[in-house]
């Protein structure tokens, strides 16, 4: 089963944080085993600690930690192994607001996915200073080392044309969401045209049915990393565990 | 313990017999001072 998979990208961000993409070939337990291993196998670097020097803001040094730590950050992999810490450090004084991109770090490779997310905003005459240790783990440990945020699939779904419909039945919107495969083998997203297939198929008699084992998976990252690199990860992750298993059953 | 007079803004050290009250202008209102300890914190 395992070499049979065709998978094919249907679009793709710029920026590389989104992608939707189709695999065939899948079981429905593979698939959202995928899901899961993107959502919790793939570790990032989140802050877990923070040491406050100063904090005369109004909100209370747990309530700035917590928002501390979903603030994305950027993880190169390959440098570094679970558990690993990067620290950072933010010194704003008000009348100001301190920015995610206030932050500096200990390492070039690892800083905040997006310069503007607001962490509190300042007064005049208050001040936050702190220290913080950003800690390699994964999504399972706490959700703010969730790579992957809004992780979805759905069936791909295929439109075959019947013939004309009875031209004196009232038209009624049809809506379908997801990606669908037209007649003619075309991957279209139905966003496309409004959702609704009697956009695409006005006065059509329309068959809708899911393709068996055929997943269009949604993906988009937190920043952290490429949606490529996040979801080759996962599988990866997902791999090694089936083969710990296989070695550890066999006897 | 140190403590801030909050009429006239002023460092105030509370002794024990003293009784609550600022000895720069009497008022009886003190504010509690922050720590100058770093503190840290957990993020969970």
């Amino acid at each position: 089963m395992a070499d049979d998979f065709d998978v094919e990208v249907i679009s793709r961000d710029e920026d590389g944080r989104s992608a939707r993409f189709l695999v065939r070939g899948l079981t429905p337990a593979m698939a959202n085993g995928i899901r899961r291993a993107v959502v919790a196998d793939v570790p990032t670097l989140s802050i877990d600690t923070v040491r406050f020097v100063e904090n005369s803001s109004v909100m209370f040094d747990e309530m700035v930690a917590l928002r501390l730590g979903l603030v994305p950050l950027t993880t190169p992999l390959d440098d570094f192994e679970l558990g690993d810490t990067v620290t950072l450090a933010l010194d704003v004084e008000g009348p100001a607001t301190a920015y995610s991109g206030d932050l500096e770090t200990s390492d070039s490779l690892v800083r905040p996915a997006d310069e503007n997310i607001p962490i509190i905003e300042l007064k005049q005459g208050q001040r936050l200073e702190f220290e913080a240790d950003a800690v390699l783990d994964t999504g399972k440990d706490h959700a703010k080392h969730q790579g992957g945020v809004a992780v979805g699939y759905r069936h791909l779904q295929r439109v075959e044309v019947l013939g004309d419909r009875d031209g004196f039945d009232e038209e009624e919107p049809h809506i379908l969401r997801g990606v669908i495969e037209t007649d003619e083998g075309e991957l279209v997203h139905t966003e496309e045209f409004g959702a609704d297939l009697t956009n695409r198929y006005p006065g059509k008699e329309l068959a809708v049915t899911d393709v068996p084992d055929a997943f269009v998976f949604h993906v988009e990252t937190d920043g952290s990393m490429d949606v490529d690199e996040l979801v080759l990860r996962a599988v990866d992750s997902l791999r090694d565990r089936a083969d710990e298993l296989a070695t550890k059953v066999a006897v | 313990m140190s403590y801030k007079c909050s009429r006239c803004k002023r460092d105030v050290e509370l002794d024990e017999y003293g009784g609550v009250r600022c000895p720069y202008c009497g008022h009886r209102v003190l504010l509690k001072e922050r720590a100058p300890v770093v503190k840290e914190v957990d993020v969970r």
